[in-house]
């Protein structure tokens, strides 16, 4: 029986599981269509994006930091793999993975502010955020690039999982949360970024490389957005430079309703899909519902605050 | 058993002569010397300013000093961090706990030492042996009567006190030569402050030397087989606590009355 309560998940992803449920009961009440497969993989698609841009933030608000480029760093990924592809010509692989490897770069260079020059999180990223939403702008002439090659949207297209259609991104999304969740849980790296973000001088004093540890997180995290990128030129089939602007704060958003600290150590993964798909239903039953895309802003804005208010009542006294 | 007859004929473990450390305009160490024997508790007092920080850290591996040399077992050592002095033997507790609070007991234990698995795959993803480093943790802790229910409690449920048993148990598991604690009962009541020292003993009972450094004169001369007193940034006298008064070193450590005023007796 004991043995039951401990295999259970916690308490920190059960309330937002359940913060879930509530919400999906709401939105199949007040309109008719939400409750559909249809739907569903409508959700998904949103989900997918946000989702993944979630993993690369979990890893950093673990660190006890935060990234605020994620949204902004993900449209430059996407801008460059589709003009490398449609423009220079090059094999879809290729470009993507020159994007991804962009955007490892970018958040490379994130982690060389935090680690080497001693800067806070907030600020690198808040500077970095404007930074990859200019060279996204002038690489791109704030033009969209269209045309994509197949091989580009082939993650978009759905496949029938349990009858209903979804995007095959969503298996991608799904299987890196995987292997994000047993490296974190299982392996000695995984419990080392716990640790750093825990307590940073135990971690270092114990003979834990925080600095690589930092160095990695943010590298990692950049190589997330990548594939984020990805997708996300999967589903909407064109590189968009406007693209990652709500997904920017949404992630922060899901990884805090999803019960991990912004303190750092605390939080696991399953909880921020659990929080992505909060913020995908949000968004797609109020939009079900016809409010306005302001009032969205707005309720999305106030889910923000009173998660992070419940983090902070929870872990402050300790 | 640990009278001062016995713990002076004891062989050297580690020792020190001549560490020099200036900061600036400063001189934190003028020329110390540093001897710990084998199966005892020193304690290392001094006033604000006498080296006594300074002195800890070039132990511990935290600063170099900039003259001076530091042997183990008549061997000369170089220690450019806390992790190659852990790589000496030399575990240090530190006085702001040195642990992860949302982390188990069991993994604080382990903490940057994780025992991988066996097998090509999860040596390869460093994959943790999270039974055996709980069987392990449950071993080390009642070895050393440490009584916590269950390792696999977050460290922030313990008591300031068990916490401190959970910094000092990790130090012993790990040492082979030396165990460093600088303040371990500073922010305990009583109670708890009697189950960390009483933990410190069986440490040493284990084997293990332990240096201690300590501002609070009973606690010290409860424990302590010998007192390192150490002022303006030199060992002024290592004192045997069976034989000397609290008050006379005070005295010794402020300066008010000269080692050489003590009883023969009283030095060791």
């Amino acid at each position: 029986m004991k043995d039951l309560a401990r295999r259970l998940p916690p308490m920190s992803t059960l309330g937002p599981l359940l913060a879930l449920l509530a919400a999906c009961a709401f939105f199949s009440y007040k309109t008719d269509t939400f409750l559909s497969g249809q739907n569903f993989s409508l959700v998904m698609q949103q989900v997918m994006v946000v989702g993944l841009l979630a993993v690369g933030q979990t890893l950093i608000i673990l660190t006890a930091g935060i990234d605020l480029s994620c949204g902004m760093v993900m449209a430059l990924g996407s801008i460059i793999m589709t003009k490398f592809a449609v423009e220079l010509g090059l094999h879809p692989m290729l470009a993507i993975m020159v994007g991804v490897a962009a955007t490892t770069l970018f958040g490379w260079v994130n982690g060389l502010l935090v680690t080497r020059i001693k800067l806070p999180p907030f600020i690198v990223t808040l500077g970095t955020m404007n930074i990859a939403f200019a060279i996204t702008q002038i690489y791109s002439g704030s033009q969209t690039v269209t045309d994509l090659p197949e091989a580009m949207t082939y993650l978009g297209d759905p496949v029938m999982l349990l009858g209903t259609p979804v995007a095959r991104g969503v298996l991608v999304l799904l299987a890196l949360y995987g292997i994000t969740w047993f490296a974190l849980t299982q392996t000695a790296p995984g419990r080392h970024l716990y640790a750093v973000g825990n307590n940073r001088e135990a971690a270092r004093l114990t003979g834990i490389s925080t600095e690589r540890v930092l160095l990695s997180v943010y590298a990692l995290a950049g190589t997330f957005y990548g594939i984020a990128a990805m997708l996300s030129v999967a589903r909407t089939g064109v590189g968009d430079p406007q693209a990652g602007q709500t997904e920017n704060l949404d992630s922060i958003t899901a990884v805090v309703l999803g019960g991990t600290s912004l303190f750092g150590g605390r939080g696991n993964l399953l909880g921020t899909l659990i929080g992505a798909l909060i913020v995908g239903v949000f968004r797609n039953g109020l939009t079900l519902m016809g409010v306005s895309s302001v009032y969205q802003i707005l309720i999305t804005g106030i889910l923000v605050i009173l998660a992070v208010a419940t983090d902070q009542l929870t872990h402050k006294q300790r | 058993m640990h009278a001062a007859a016995a713990t002076s004929t004891q062989p050297i473990v580690m020792q020190a002569q001549g560490l020099v450390k200036r900061y600036g305009q400063v001189t934190a160490l003028d020329g110390a010397d540093f001897e710990l024997r084998a199966g005892e508790i020193l304690a290392v007092i001094g006033d604000n300013g006498a080296g006594k920080s300074s002195l800890i850290k070039a132990l511990s591996g935290a600063t170099i000093p900039d003259e001076g040399e530091i042997q183990m077992h008549g061997q000369r050592i170089h220690m450019k961090s806390p992790i190659d002095a852990r790589r000496q033997g030399i575990e240090t507790v530190y006085q702001d706990l040195a642990v992860a609070p949302a982390m188990t007991i069991a993994e604080n234990l382990f903490l940057g030492r994780e025992l991988i698995k066996p097998g090509v795959l999860p040596r390869m993803l460093r994959m943790i042996d999270k039974k055996r480093m709980l069987e392990e943790a449950i071993e080390r802790m009642n070895d050393l009567k440490v009584g916590i229910r269950s390792m696999r409690q977050a460290v922030e449920t313990l008591s300031g006190g068990q916490r401190q048993c959970v910094a000092v148990a990790r130090a012993a598991a790990f040492a082979k030569n030396v165990v460093i604690m600088d303040e371990p009962t500073a922010a305990l009541g009583v109670k708890e402050g009697n189950m960390v020292l009483e933990l410190i003993r069986r440490v040493r009972d284990k084997g293990l030397p332990v240096i201690l450094i300590s501002h609070n004169m009973p606690h010290v001369f409860e424990i302590a087989d010998r007192i390192h007193v150490q002022r303006l940034g030199k060992r002024a006298a290592v004192l045997n606590p069976k034989m000397i008064s609290m008050a006379d070193t005070v005295s010794v450590m402020t300066g008010a009355m000269s080692p050489e005023q003590l009883p023969r007796e009283a030095l060791c």
